[in-house]
């Protein structure tokens, strides 16, 4: 049960930050595929780079397990990318 | 205080400190829940979960799980800890919206749209819904979507999160172009 208001909460927090990106906005996305708007680019850097350093540095202090990662399989993740490229370009989600 | 309530009431942050709170939560959920965010995934559970009742016979497959089964499914069947995370998400973006006053219902209203593709509406709804078939297709291939395999797995050092940018980035500026053509 704690596990699921964790969930709720911290889903309320990434969907904040989306909205205040403005990755909700069909403009938005569009231009960054045009280079016109690196909003998203900034973004999703940022915030890998944030918690890059926090859970590498907490790891190294004992207070983190990583996670099971995401399976790399190069082929998969590739075409699933393109695949994915595809309809985000297009619909703007 | 009151600068505080300002800057909360703005309609978009700097991508910057948007990117820094999106990277706490990252961070409070491998520290909280020892998990990843995640989205497409929970889409994936809630159609498992629906399938799995209207059609039994076509659900019941390596993906989503064979009844009694072995091996452990792709993706469980259930109201998982990302399906309720989703519903935060939900949440989350409502009361962004609500807090900078721009919250209402909208129905095929971005400008960039219109002047590209058209003003009618049903073309908003065709497109969305065939792009959202799509994304969801291509997560599902390639094991996560832009929160749970490009950020997720980003932070990690994941060699699979830095594949699919590669991926989407590429085919993104080519629907871009064909969509934009002239003005591009």
């Amino acid at each position: 049960m704690t596990n699921y208001i964790i969930a709720l909460i911290l889903g309320i927090a990434f969907g904040f930050s989306l909205n205040k990106a403005g990755l909700t906005s069909y403009h938005n996305i569009a231009n960054q595929f045009r280079f016109t708007d690196m909003t998203i680019l900034k973004f999703m850097l940022t915030a890998i780079v944030v918690s890059m350093i926090g859970l590498y540095a907490f790891r190294g202090l004992g207070w983190v397990t990583f996670p099971t990662v995401p399976a790399t399989y190069i082929v998969g993740n590739l075409i699933g990318g393109l695949i994915f490229g595809v309809g985000m370009a297009g619909a703007g989600y | 205080m009151n600068r505080l309530k300002a800057f909360i009431s703005q309609e978009t942050w700097s991508p910057y400190v948007a990117g820094i709170l999106l990277g706490i939560v990252g961070l409070m959920t491998v520290l909280l829940a020892n998990s990843l965010l995640g989205a497409s995934g929970a889409f994936e559970s809630i159609a498992g979960l629906i399938g799995k009742k209207i059609v039994p016979s076509l659900f019941s497959n390596t993906y989503w799980g064979v009844e009694g089964g072995r091996v452990m499914p792709v993706i469980r069947p259930e109201i998982t800890w990302s399906v309720i995370l989703l519903v935060g998400i939900f949440f989350g973006g409502t009361l962004g919206a609500l807090s900078s006053r721009t919250f209402k219902f909208r129905f095929n209203d971005d400008a960039q749209w219109k002047r590209i593709i058209g003003p009618q509406p049903w073309k908003r709804w065709v497109i969305g819904f065939v792009g959202a078939i799509i994304v969801e297709y291509g997560s599902g291939i390639a094991g996560g979507c832009t929160s749970g395999l490009a950020i997720s797995g980003g932070m990690l050092f994941v060699p699979a999160a830095f594949l699919f940018m590669a991926g989407f980035m590429v085919s993104g500026i080519i629907t871009a172009m064909i969509v934009y053509r002239k003005r591009y």
